[in-house]
């Protein structure tokens, strides 16, 4: 059952993900995205942690897909009928090309360290538990991240002042 | 044949990858943002896949980490679309190829 | 005091230099005096030298002191004094001595109407004092390190007191030709020194001479040296074809032509050859080569002297014909002959210098012989004492000269072949003639009427030269046993196993003084009574008188040389230092290193993906090494 499962979510995951890197239309992109970032909470799921597949669905789902496609209607280009590629595309592709060959590689040859069939998943309860007393210092320090983040985004996203940073 | 770690780590490798050829190939900034996406959440998925398939004690490290990176991604997301509206406001465009003040 | 203070003989000079070379402006009058105290101070500390040299025995002693050693290798500074180095010695201290106190007289000129000195004389006294100075090193060194620094000084001094006037452009173009006419003896001087060095390990003379003399130096080796040191030796005496700076060089004050040029400087290369004789016979071709030279030479200053008009470059060029015969006899092994003809050249040719330096004074500069004539009646003095010089030089006896030339004929025949008898006494003839006609030319024969205004030399200046004349007539006794310890210049000048005594060998000394006698007479009579007899000749010979005024074309040879050879070469020199050297080498190592940077700079195109690209691909590199290794 969880095979089948991981076959149809992985398989849709990885086909939007293609979708996004390859798409002309960057909304079309933002889209395939969503799709991409659902089927990864799918695999959660697979994977016993329901909690978190929430989570990614809340946030990506909800927050982040919402505010990149309110950038892409704020920076629309007229003339984004052009490639919408780096020239040197190739590059790119052959050095991930061999960077998941490596990494697929070296994964299959160490599979045999550990026995690696059974799952399983944690419980909410002790995820929380865990949250805030062993990891409550990065936790704190995350809602301190967000924050700045919130202020960060207001101070450079403001149209008020264009004359400040010096432009070559 | 059921369902291993190993699985997962190809697909999570396979997923970063594609997503670093986002990073590197596209020309709108917001394309490379959103393959940026990608990659964080390749990692996720490995990360999560390491928690469920060790049964140890040290399961909800995975978890949690991921709950962090979540985060991070989200604030980071914030700030870099804000840069990126800067960036559209000053140049009128958000070509990467366009952006290079640190040329030569 | 004794021999082991000779050193102080130089010493007074440098010291005199020092001083006023440097306070000359705070010190009285220039300081002239210090230069005249120190060279008779030299003069006067030469007589215990003297007296103490001959209570040890007439023979070489040595003097020796260290002046820098650097392991086994040490080079002195010590001082050789025999025969040679005392006759030296004399000449130097007594003809400077007299050349100063004349100078005090001479350097004096008229400016608006009143009498004052030079205004640069404290400069022209220091130099000297330096001259002499550095003269009587190179005579007392006992290592030819010391003996080439010295060498070097007398050559710059020359050349600072030739440019004394440097006012004038003949006189520093004048400088300049013998400063690099000598030099390029010198670099033969250099290189020949080195060569012995290396052969025997020492700088020290006698060592050098001892190790040759033994067969320790190969021959090759030791010809190769000789022959090298000779073309020094060519340079400073005024040697065909380095003789051509000297009549140049009469460009100087005359009492500096008469100290520097005809009696002591030029007489540096005739005293090196002296001094290292015993190497010049071992070898033979290097000597014969010396004799060569040196009547070359002899009858070329000769023919010279004959048709110039200018009364100073007639006496350079009759100083370049006597340096000739003392290289010829040198050059026949006549070693006695050879330093007694110096030191009589010596005294007679500074006197004529002086003579002719007192005709200069009292009319403003004029040295062309055709605008004197019939001098002696307003210049008694000085017309006496020119005759006398110049009967002297022309070797009429009893004459101080006379003596000297016909030991150089006894030399010459004992040594050399018959050839080199007959050329000397052609040279001998010329000599004679040359001189008769100059002193005829100024002194005799009616006097001009611009002339009458003409007179006689302060005291100063005539003084000196009344010494010398004495000399003149008397210095040449020397050659007889005179009593005493003293059996004769043979006996007490010699190098090798022992002297020889005076003789007269009367068919020579017949032959030469009717030569010599003859030949005056015909001069004067040519010019006397016979003057268009030379007018003729000058016709008829034309071809060869425009060769003779021409000096030979040397100077038109060596200049061509210069602008072709050395400039062209020059030229090339500095095209290739230009373009292969700095565009290339320096601005082009410049140049690459910023084209490179520019090239490198490419990569830096400010755009992420590329910086991007590049990481990604390293990092897959290297981990796709690392995994290669480690799996």
């Amino acid at each position: 059952m969880g095979l089948v499962l991981f076959y149809i979510l992985g398989g849709i995951t990885i086909v939007a993900a293609l979708g996004v890197v390859t798409t002309r239309n960057i909304v079309y992109g933002a889209l395939f995205l969503l799709v991409s970032l659902m089927g990864v909470a799918g695999l959660f799921v697979v994977l016993f942690a329901e909690f978190l597949a929430l989570v990614q669905l809340l946030i990506y789902g909800g927050a982040i897909i919402i505010v990149i496609l309110f950038a892409l209607m704020l920076t629309r280009e007229t003339d984004f009928s052009i490639a919408t590629e780096h020239r040197r595309w190739p590059v790119a592709a052959v050095v991930s090309l061999a960077l998941f060959g490596l990494l697929a590689s070296s994964a299959i040859n160490d599979s045999s360290l550990y026995n690696s069939d059974r799952r399983s998943g944690i419980g909410i309860e002790e995820l929380g538990t865990g949250l805030f007393e062993n990891w409550a210092v990065p936790f704190e320090i995350a809602s301190i991240v967000l924050l700045v983040a919130l202020i960060g985004a207001i101070v450079i996203g403001r149209s008020g002042d264009e004359e400040d940073g010096g432009q070559a | 044949m059921s369902l291993e770690l190993v699985d997962f780590q190809i697909l999570a490798a396979a997923l970063f990858c594609l997503g670093l050829y986002g990073v590197l190939a596209r020309r709108s900034a917001v394309m490379v943002l959103m393959a940026v996406e990608l990659m964080l959440n390749a990692v996720n998925i490995n990360l999560i896949a390491f928690s469920a398939f060790r049964p140890v004690s040290s399961m909800i490290t995975g978890q949690v980490i991921v709950i962090f990176v979540i985060t991070v991604a989200a604030a980071e997301v914030g700030l870099a679309l804000a840069v990126i509206m800067r960036l559209y406001r000053r140049r009128g465009t958000v070509n990467v190829d366009e952006i290079d003040l640190m040329k030569g | 005091m004794g021999i082991e203070e000779a050193w102080l003989i130089p010493t007074y000079g440098f010291v005199a230099f020092g001083v006023i070379a440097l306070f000359g402006r705070y010190l009285p009058l220039q300081g002239k005096h210090l230069s005249i105290i120190a060279i008779v101070a030299a003069f006067v500390t030469f007589w215990p030298v003297l007296f103490d040299f001959v209570s040890l025995g007439v023979g070489e002693h040595h003097v020796p002191r260290v002046w820098f050693s650097a392991g086994e290798f040490s080079v002195g500074s010590g001082m050789i004094i025999d025969p040679l180095t005392i006759v030296m010695l004399a000449l130097v201290t007594f003809v400077a001595s007299l050349v100063q106190i004349y100078s005090l007289g001479y350097m004096r000129h008229a400016h608006n109407g009143h009498v004052a000195d030079d205004p640069r004389i404290g400069w022209y006294f220091a130099v000297h004092s330096l001259f002499t100075a550095a003269m009587l090193t190179l005579v007392l060194a006992d290592n030819l390190l010391l003996l080439y620094l010295a060498w070097e000084l007398v050559g710059l001094c020359s050349y600072l007191l030739i440019g004394f006037w440097w006012e004038r452009k003949s006189a520093v173009n004048a400088s300049k030709k013998a400063f690099i006419t000598t030099r390029v003896g010198d670099v033969g001087l250099l290189i020949g020194i080195l060569i012995l060095v290396t052969e025997t390990g020492t700088f020290d003379i006698s060592t050098i001479i001892h190790h040759v003399t033994a067969g320790d130096v190969s021959d090759g080796k030791t010809t190769l040296a000789a022959f090298l040191i000779f073309l020094g030796a060519m340079g400073k005496s005024a040697q065909f074809p380095l003789h051509v700076w000297l009549p140049d060089a009469m460009e100087g004050p005359t009492p500096v032509s008469a100290l520097i040029h005809a009696a002591t400087m030029v007489t540096a290369g005739v005293f090196l050859v002296a001094r290292l004789l015993p190497i010049y016979e071992v070898a033979e071709s290097a000597q014969m080569f010396v004799a060569v030279i040196g009547i070359i030479t002899a009858l070329m200053g000769a023919t010279l002297a004959l048709v110039v008009t200018d009364l100073k470059r007639m006496l350079a060029y009759s100083t370049m014909s006597h340096l000739g015969f003392m290289m010829l006899t040198l050059g026949a092994g006549g070693y006695t002959a050879a330093a007694f003809h110096l030191l009589m050249h010596g005294l007679s040719k500074a006197m004529l210098f002086l003579s002719a330096g007192s005709i200069m004074h009292s009319m403003h500069d004029e040295t062309d012989m055709n605008k004197m004539g019939g001098l002696r009646h307003r210049m008694p003095i000085t017309g006496a004492a020119f005759t006398i010089g110049a009967l002297s030089l022309s070797g009429i006896a009893p004459l101080a000269a006379f003596w000297s030339k016909d030991e150089m004929l006894v030399a010459i025949k004992d040594g050399l072949n018959p050839i080199f008898v007959v050329l000397f006494l052609v040279a001998v003839v010329l000599s004679a003639l040359y001189m008769a006609r100059a002193t005829y030319l100024v002194f005799f024969g009616p006097l001009k009427s611009e002339n009458r205004a003409v007179h006689e030399s302060p005291l100063l200046m005539s003084l000196p030269l009344v010494v010398l004349a004495v000399l003149s007539v008397f210095a040449g006794f020397i050659v007889l046993p005179l009593g005493g310890d003293y059996e004769g210049i043979g006996r007490f000048l010699f190098h090798g196993e022992h002297g020889h005594d005076f003789e007269i060998q009367p068919l020579w000394t017949i032959v030469s003084i009717v030569l010599a006698t003859g030949s005056f007479a015909l001069g004067i009579w040519l010019y006397k009574s016979s003057r268009s007899t030379v007018d003729t000749i000058r016709v008829q010979f034309s071809g060869v008188h425009r060769i003779l005024v021409n000096r030979y074309y040397m100077d038109t040879m060596y200049q061509w040389i210069v602008d072709r050879v050395v400039l062209a070469l020059g030229r090339a020199v500095a095209l290739f230092d230009r373009t292969v050297v700095n565009d290339r080498g320096v601005n082009g190592a410049g140049l690459t290193v910023l084209g490179a940077g520019k090239r490198l700079r490419g990569h830096v195109t400010g755009l992420f993906a590329d910086y991007g690209l590049a990481m990604g691909a390293g990092v897959t590199a290297i981990a796709l090494y690392v995994w290669l290794r480690g799996a």
